[in-house]
């Protein structure tokens, strides 16, 4: 009996120290920095459209490397908000800008910061006049979705920024109606 | 003499839907001599033998969980995902235990143990970002019957040898698998520079000029 007791207590000893190692080592954690991001600023205006970009940083302050194996961006602007515009948008990697809109899987180490341009094409829908239709122009919430791996189940993630109207009309020269 | 020449041959993207021998032959034959060695990545010949997995298409057990959390955070099998993927091929209780061996062994100061029980995957399982798009996201396997395939080429092709070989930007070069009569760790030296390029340059094949002569001097 005193053979099986002391079996019994080796195990639970064994899961013990297992469990203390994997808590004490811990696991990646990401964050957007949505309030660091940068003022959205002008790429290209044209007749009938206006793109503008903008950086936000993702962090990992965890304890062990993970990876993002995708990242994209969903805007949110429906057509009883504001329909003046088609909205266009992509998120990158600026080390790694590409034109194919493809996120390629990424390794982030521990206390390492990566920076992410969202970009976004407003294209003027009843005119083809972008500076006229921006008069009208709401603020428009941009999620940023993540997926990522690291030592425990995959998932998705995603944080919020938002593109002012205020900021738009000011990058493109035009003044909001009220 | 001839002089040891390392020419890499771009390709477009290979995917499970071409034959290495085949992809070979159209990119490699009118570069290739009788006295050459064609080397091709390892992944790329995994690739195209479909030795592939996504992580959302595995289902991860307990085990997997927790073993990959004693793997050191750069290894492929640190994630539960590229721990699951060995189980799934290997088998679940013969990871687990060549993983208790190779613990007690590293107690006692030696290395390895765990890579050489746990099945010939053990050392060759990609993790997610380990090649190129579009399989960035996915996990790949070591190529099955490395040996077989390497014959084939070098039957297809009429060269000195053929080697799959596993290298990396860490100084990493490993050969998978490699013809008769040819010296794989020659090769292995040779290639330690990573002439496949980064995972973007799609250059999965390196023709070695003159390397019977090589071979024979040294």
């Amino acid at each position: 009996m005193g053979i099986l007791y002391g079996l019994i207590g080796l195990v639970i000893l064994i899961i013990i120290v297992c469990w203390a190692y994997i808590v004490n080592k811990g696991n990646a954690h990401f964050e957007l920095k949505v309030a660091e991001r940068t003022p959205f600023e002008l790429v290209e205006i044209q007749e009938d459209s206006i793109t503008l970009n903008c950086q936000v940083a993702m962090v990992n302050k965890g304890e062990q490397l993970g990876t993002i194996m995708d990242c994209y961006t969903r805007h949110l602007l429906p057509y009883e908000q504001f329909d003046g515009v088609q909205v266009f948008s992509k998120v990158e990697l600026e080390t790694a800008r590409r034109e194919d809109d493809y996120f390629e899987a990424l390794i982030i180490e521990r206390n390492r910061r990566v920076n992410l341009v969202v970009t976004v094409k407003l294209t003027a829908r009843k005119n083809s006049d972008i500076k006229s239709t921006l008069a009208q122009m709401v603020d428009m919430p941009i999620d940023i979705v993540y997926q990522q791996v690291t030592r425990a189940d995959w998932h998705i993630e995603k944080a919020r920024i938002e593109m002012k109207a205020s900021e738009v009309a000011s990058v493109a020269n035009v003044t909001l109606a009220d | 003499m001839s002089e040891i020449e390392i020419i890499p041959v771009p390709t477009r993207i290979l995917t499970d839907k071409d034959d290495i021998v085949d992809i070979m032959e159209k990119y490699a034959k009118d570069k290739i001599g009788p006295n050459d060695v064609i080397s091709v990545a390892e992944s790329v010949v995994a690739i195209t033998q479909g030795q592939i997995v996504r992580p959302e298409e595995l289902e991860l057990c307990f085990l997997a969980r927790v073993l990959c959390r004693f793997i050191p955070e750069a290894g492929s099998l640190a994630s539960p995902y590229g721990m699951q993927a060995l189980m799934d091929v290997e088998g679940k209780w013969r990871v687990f235990f060549a993983f208790i061996v190779g613990m007690i062994a590293k107690v006692f100061g030696k290395s390895g143990v765990f890579y050489k029980l746990g099945g010939e995957q053990t050392a060759l399982i990609d993790d997610v970002t380990g090649t190129m798009p579009p399989f960035d996201k996915h996990i790949v396997y070591g190529p099955d019957k490395p040996f077989e395939v390497v014959k084939q080429l070098k039957e297809r092709l009429g060269c000195f040898g053929a080697v799959i070989a596993d290298v990396n930007d860490l100084k990493r070069s490993r050969i998978v698998g490699v013809t008769e009569g040819t010296d794989g760790e020659k090769i292995a030296h040779l290639l330690i520079d990573n002439p496949f390029g980064n995972a973007s340059q799609k250059t999965p094949i390196v023709i070695i000029k003159n390397f019977s002569q090589y071979q024979a001097k040294s």
